[in-house]
C-alpha cells in the first residue's frame, strides 16, 4: 500500500494556515464544541484527581466514576461494564452501538499513571492545575487527557443520537505502566467477545500524543502502526580478583569495556518494514536537500549504503531503520584497592518487528566476541535467564485505508498541510497485546507536544490547554469519520 | 585442653634445633620457652581486645593492658606512656634504656585491626584459637602477632638486665588500617622527642616467603609505593534509551579505560629495587636470573624487561601501576546514562607525586570529556592531587642490615635477605615523612598464596610464631650489642 505523498513545507507558512482552520465562533458546531470541551475538561479533572498509581492508587474508582457518567448519559447498563480480576484494578468497557454495517472499532486507553511524588513537583500532581496555558498533573499527557477525550467523544456522540456504521467500544484499563496482567492483556484473554473489533485505536500513540510540534507549531502527525520490542540484557565478566597493588592483564573491568566498545561500534542490519518505508517516503516530502534525497535513496532497492550511513547520524532516524542496543548501566568491583571480581553492564535493546529477543542475544554474543563475557537475558522483574524468549515480535499492522483515509481527511481539516506519517514506536504500549490478539492497532491522538517537552513519567507533566481542546475536537471528528456511512 | 602441650612440644623442638651444640642449652631453652609462652599470652590477650575502628573497638584498652604488662615486667612507670588524641585511640610507648652510645632505634607496630564478622569466620575472630598447628584470630598476622613478639622481646631483654648500646623504643599505635587518629603520624608530629631515633623498624609485613612450604627469601621492605585513588567521570545529558545517540557516557568512559589498560608507566629502578634484583638474581636461575641482571645494565635490556614485566609482581616493582577497580554508571535500564564513573587505583613509585600521575592519566585517557579527580581516603574528590613526592628509599644501613643477614643465614641456612619495595602503604609513610629511615620486616613465614591479612580466618603457624619470636629477640640483642 502506498500513501499519497504530501509535499507541504512546514514552519512559518504553516502557522498562517492554522488560523484558517478555526471554526467561526457562532457556528452551531462551535457551540457544541465548547460544551464538549467543558465536558472533556470535567472528566479530565475528575480522572487526574483520582490517584491511579500502582502503589496506593485505585483504578476501579476511576473506572466506576466514568461508568457513572455513561449510565447517566443514557448508556444501557448492559453496555457499561466494570470488570477485572483484582478489586483495585478493574477496567471499564463501554459500547456505543452502531448500525452494524461494519465491524466494531476498539478504542483503548490506560487509566493508570506512573508514580509522582509531590515534593518533586511544582504543583500537586494529583490536582489538575491550569497555569500559563498548560494543564499540569500526573497523567495530563500519559494519558488521562486521552481517556477524557475518548470518553467525552462517546458521550457527545450519544447525546447527539449519532448512529455510525460500527459499534464503538471504549476500554479504559489498568496496569499499562506497572503491575501486570489486569488490563488489556486480561481483556483479550478473558473477554475477547467484549472487545472484538476490526481494528484498534490506541490513544497512547507515542506517549499520549501523535503530533510533534516546535513552539506549538505542529510538524508531523505520527500514525503509530508498529512497535519495537523492549529487551534488557546483562553482560557480566567474573575474575578471581586480587590485590590492586599487583594488576594483572586479565581484568574484569577492562574485559567488559572491550566488549562494550565492540557493541558501541556495531550497527544492527538496516531493515525497513511497511511502516518505516512509508515513513521515509513521506518524510522525504517534508524534508529537503541531502536528507530528502537520502530518505528516497534508502527506500529504493537496494538501499543506498551511504545514504543509510548519513541518515543514521540522526538518532531518531537511526532508531527507525534498525534494532538498537545501548549500554545503560555499569557496575563493577567491590573495593578501591582490590582487583574487580566482577564487572557487569546492562544493555538495553529495542528490537525491530519480526525478530526475537533470543536472536538479539545471540547477535550480541557474536558482537562481543568473548566467551568470558556472559550475555544473559534480564527479565522485567530483574531475574536473569541464560536464554531469552524465542518468540518473534509482531509484524506491523497493515495501513488499512479505512483507518488512514479518514485520518488524513480529519487531520487536513484541523491542521491543513500537516503530514500524516506512518510511524514505528520505539517504546512499548498496550498495543502489543491487541496486536498479539490479531487486532490491527494504531496509535492515534490529536494532542501536540513540543519536541523536547515530553514530560510523561517525569516531573511537572503537562499538556497545552489549546492542544487538549483541539485533540478533543479531533478525536470526536475522527470517530465520526471512521464510522460514517 | 591439648593446646598447651602441643605448643610446648613445638617450642621444645625448635629450641632443640637451635641450641644443640650450646653449653648453656638448658638455660637458654628455658628462657626461650618462657618468652614464647609470654608472647603467646600477649597475643591471646591482644586478640581478645577488639581494636577495630568500629564502635565496638577500643585501641586504648589494648594499649593500657600492654602498659600494665610492661610495668609488671619491671619497666619504670615513666618509660611506659599511653597517650593519644582520641579517648578510644591511644598509643603505647615504652623505652628500654641503653648506654646511649648510639641514637635510639624505634620499633613500630599498630594495635588496630580491620573489621571481622563472626559469621564470615570459622572461629571467633576475637579469640586466639589454635587448630592444626595454626593460630587463628583477627590480627594474628596483621599485626598483633608481630606486636606480641616485639613486646615479648623487650620484656625478655629487660628481665635479663640487658643494657643495649642504644635505647629501644617501641610504639604500638592506632588507626593504621583506617580511622582519623593515626598514632604514628600523631606521635611524630606532637611527641617527636618520645619517638626520635636513628632509624625505625616496622613489624608490619611478614618476611619469610614460603613457596610450597619452603622459604624462598627473607623480605626486607625498605621502600614503599604511594597509594592513590583517582575517579574518572563522564557526564552526559542522557535521554531515552529507545533512541541511542553517539555521545554516550559509558562508551566514552570505556574507550578511556581501554587506553588505560594498554598503557604502561615508565620503567624505573631505585636503590632498593636495584638491590632487590641484584640479590634475587643470585637466587633465581635460568632466563629469569639473566633477565634480572639484564635490566640492571645500562641501558636496561628492553626484552628482558618485557619478559619480567609479564609477572605482575616484577611489573609492580619496576613501574608505577594504575588499574581500574570499580565501575558505576547509569540510573535506569531504559535511560541513557547521565553519568559513568570508574575508580582507578594507582601505586606510585617513590620520587613521584599523585598529581604527576593524575596528569599522566589525563594524557593517557586523552579525552577532555573524562574528568580525572583525586579521591582522598575519606572519599572527597579534588581536581588536583597532592604534589608531594613519595619518599626516596633510605640507605640500607650496615648496622641494621649486617646483623639481619647473619641471623637469617643462621636461622635458615642459605636463605638471603632481599631488600624490597612494598606496593602497599603502611605507617612507614609517616616515619619516612618525619625523616626517619624506616625498614619493615617481621620474621614470620607465610605462603603469599595463602596470605589472609584483612581476610577471613586470618592465621599464622604456631611454629613460625615461636621461631619469629626467638629470631626477633636475637636480632634486637645483636643490633644493640655493638
Amino acid at each position: 500500500m502506498t500513501l499519497p505523498v504530501r509535499r507541504l513545507r512546514l514552519g512559518v507558512l504553516f502557522t498562517a494556515l492554522l488560523g484558517g482552520a478555526a471554526l467561526a465562533a457562532d457556528h452551531p458546531e462551535a457551540v457544541a464544541g465548547r460544551s464538549a470541551d467543558a465536558l472533556a475538561h470535567d472528566i479530565f479533572k475528575q480522572l487526574i484527581e483520582i490517584n491511579t498509581t500502582d502503589s496506593v492508587g485505585n483504578i476501579t474508582t476511576a473506572a466506576q466514576a466514568l461508568a457513572q457518567r455513561f449510565l447517566a448519559a443514557g448508556f444501557p447498563a448492559a453496555d457499561v461494564l466494570v470488570a477485572g480480576p483484582e478489586e483495585r484494578k478493574k477496567n471499564l468497557v463501554v459500547r456505543l452501538h452502531g448500525s452494524g454495517g461494519q465491524r466494531p472499532v476498539l478504542l483503548i486507553g490506560h487509566l493508570d499513571v506512573v508514580e509522582a511524588r509531590s515534593e518533586d513537583w511544582s504543583t500537586d500532581p494529583f490536582k489538575l492545575i491550569e497555569k500559563d496555558g498548560y494543564f499540569y498533573g500526573r497523567g495530563t499527557l500519559d494519558m488521562k487527557s486521552g481517556d477524557a477525550i475518548m470518553a467525552a467523544a462517546l458521550l457527545r456522540l450519544k447525546q447527539e443520537g449519532y448512529r455510525g456504521t460500527r459499534d464503538l467500544i471504549l476500554a479504559l484499563t489498568a496496569d499499562e505502566e506497572n503491575g501486570c496482567c489486569n488490563g488489556v492483556e486480561w481483556l483479550t484473554r478473558n473477554h475477547r467477545d467484549l472487545i472484538d473489533a476490526e481494528f484498534v485505536l490506541n490513544h497512547d500513540g507515542l506517549v499520549g500524543y501523535s503530533i510533534t510540534s516546535e513552539h506549538g507549531v505542529p510538524e508531523e502527525f505520527a500514525l503509530s502502526a508498529t512497535e519495537k520490542m523492549y529487551a534488557d540484557y546483562q553482560l557480566a565478566v567474573t575474575n578471581r580478583g586480587g590485590h590492586s597493588s599487583l594488576p594483572r592483564p586479565d581484568n574484569a573491568i577492562y574485559q567488559l569495556a572491550q566488549g562494550l566498545l565492540r557493541i558501541s561500534q556495531y550497527s544492527f542490519p538496516f531493515e525497513l518494514n511497511e511502516i518505516t518505508r512509508a515513513y521515509f517516503e513521506r518524510m522525504a516530502g517534508a524534508r529537503s536537500g541531502q536528507v530528502a534525497a537520502d530518505m528516497r535513496a534508502i527506500t529504493r532497492s537496494p538501499a543506498d549504503a551511504q545514504a543509510i550511513a548519513r541518515l543514521a547520524l540522526e538518532p531518531e532516524l537511526n532508531s527507525l531503520m534498525r534494532t538498537t542496543c545501548v549500554a545503560t548501566r555499569l557496575d563493577g568491583g567491590h573495593a578501591n584497592n582490590a582487583l574487580p571480581q566482577r564487572a557487569q553492564a546492562v544493555v538495553n535493546c529495542r528490537i525491530l518487528p519480526g525478530h526475537s529477543k533470543e536472536e538479539v542475544r545471540k547477535e550480541l554474543m557474536q558482537v562481543v566476541n568473548d566467551p568470558q563475557i556472559a550475555v544473559r537475558y534480564l527479565t522485567e522483574d530483574g531475574a536473569l535467564a541464560d536464554t531469552a524468549p524465542e518468540q518473534r515480535s509482531l509484524p506491523p499492522s497493515p495501513l488499512l485505508p479505512q483507518v488512514l483515509g479518514p485520518l488524513q481527511n480529519t487531520v487536513a481539516a484541523l491542521w491543513p498541510g500537516l503530514p500524516v506519517v506512518p510511524f514505528m514506536n520505539a517504546g512499548a504500549t498496550d498495543g502489543i497485546f491487541t496486536r498479539a490478539a490479531g487486532l490491527p492497532t494504531y496509535g492515534v491522538a490529536g494532542i501536540a507536544v513540543d519536541r523536547g517537552d515530553v514530560r510523561a513519567h517525569g516531573r511537572d507533566e503537562r499538556v497545552r490547554v489549546s492542544s487538549f481542546y483541539r485533540g478533543n475536537e479531533f478525536f470526536y471528528r475522527y470517530l465520526k469519520a471512521i464510522t460514517a456511512p | 585442653m591439648r593446646t598447651s602441650t602441643r605448643a610446648g612440644a613445638a617450642a621444645r623442638l625448635l629450641m632443640a634445633a637451635c641450641c644443640l651444640a650450646c653449653a648453656a642449652c638448658a638455660a637458654a631453652a628455658d628462657a626461650t620457652s618462657t618468652s614464647n609462652a609470654l608472647a603467646r599470652e600477649l597475643l591471646a590477650q591482644l586478640t581478645a581486645i577488639n581494636t577495630t575502628d568500629s564502635e565496638r573497638g577500643n585501641v586504648t584498652t589494648a594499649a593500657e593492658a600492654m602498659a600494665q604488662r610492661l610495668r609488671t615486667a619491671g619497666f619504670p612507670a615513666e618509660d611506659v606512656r599511653v597517650l593519644g588524641p582520641s579517648e578510644r585511640k591511644k598509643n603505647l610507648i615504652v623505652r628500654l634504656r641503653g648506654t646511649g652510645a648510639h641514637k635510639p632505634v624505634l620499633l613500630i607496630g599498630h594495635l588496630d585491626v580491620v573489621e571481622a564478622r563472626r559469621e564470615d569466620w570459622s572461629t571467633d575472630p576475637f579469640q586466639l584459637v589454635e587448630k592444626d598447628g595454626e593460630l587463628y584470630g583477627r590480627g594474628t598476622l596483621d599485626m598483633k602477632g608481630p606486636d606480641a613478639i616485639m613486646l615479648a622481646s623487650l620484656i625478655r631483654l629487660r628481665q635479663e638486665g640487658f643494657r643495649p648500646t642504644r635505647d629501644i623504643i617501641l610504639a604500638l599505635t592506632a588507626d593504621e588500617e583506617g580511622g582519623s587518629a593515626n598514632g604514628v603520624q600523631w606521635l611524630v608530629q606532637h611527641h617527636r622527642e618520645l619517638v626520635d631515633a636513628q632509624f625505625v623498624l616496622s613489624g608490619d609485613d611478614y618476611s619469610v616467603l614460603l613457596v610450597k612450604g619452603k622459604p624462598l627469601y627473607f623480605k626486607l621492605v625498605a621502600s614503599e609505593k604511594v597509594y592513590a585513588d583517582f575517579q574518572l567521570q563522564v557526564t552526559n545529558k542522557g535521554g531515552h534509551s529507545s533512541v541511542p545517540v553517539a555521545d554516550n557516557a559509558i562508551y566514552t568512559l570505556t574507550r578511556g579505560l581501554d587506553r588505560l589498560a594498554a598503557y604502561q608507566f615508565p620503567f624505573e629502578l631505585n636503590a632498593v629495587t636495584r638491590e632487590y634484583y641484584r640479590r634475587l638474581a643470585q637466587i633465581e636461575s635460568g632466563q629469569r636470573a639473566a633477565d634480572m641482571r639484564a635490566i640492571l645494565s645500562n641501558p636496561p635490556d628492553r626484552q628482558a624487561l618485557e619478559r619480567l614485566s609479564a609477572d605482575p609482581v616484577e611489573r609492580s616493582i619496576t613501574h608505577t601501576t594504575c588499574v581500574a577497580t570499580r565501575l558505576d554508571a547509569g540510573h535506569a535500564n531504559n535511560a541513557l546514562p547521565q553519568r559513568a564513573r570508574a575508580v582507578v587505583n594507582c601505586r606510585i613509585l617513590p620520587g613521584h607525586s599523585p598529581e604527576e600521575v593524575r596528569q599522566q592519566l589525563v594524557q593517557v585517557l586523552a579525552d577532555p570529556a573524562i574528568a580525572v579527580n583525586y579521591q582522598a581516603s575519606d572519599g572527597t574528590l579534588t581536581d588536583h592531587a597532592p604534589a608531594v613526592r613519595g619518599f626516596a628509599p633510605p640507605p640500607l644501613l650496615p648496622e641494621m642490615l649486617d646483623p639481619l643477614d647473619q641471623l637469617v643465614a643462621a636461622t635458615w641456612p642459605g636463605l638471603k635477605v632481599i631488600p624490597n619495595m612494598s606496593a602497599g602503604a603502611s605507617d612507614a609513610t609517616h616515619t619516612s615523612a618525619a625523616g626517619l629511615s624506616t625498614y619493615t620486616f617481621s620474621p614470620l613465614s607465610v605462603d603469599p598464596s595463602d596470605d589472609r591479612e584483612h581476610g577471613r580466618d586470618e592465621r599464622i603457624s604456631v611454629a613460625s610464631f615461636y621461631q619469629a619470636n626467638e629470631f626477633f629477640y636475637r636480632y634486637l640483642r645483636t643490633l644493640t650489642a655493638r
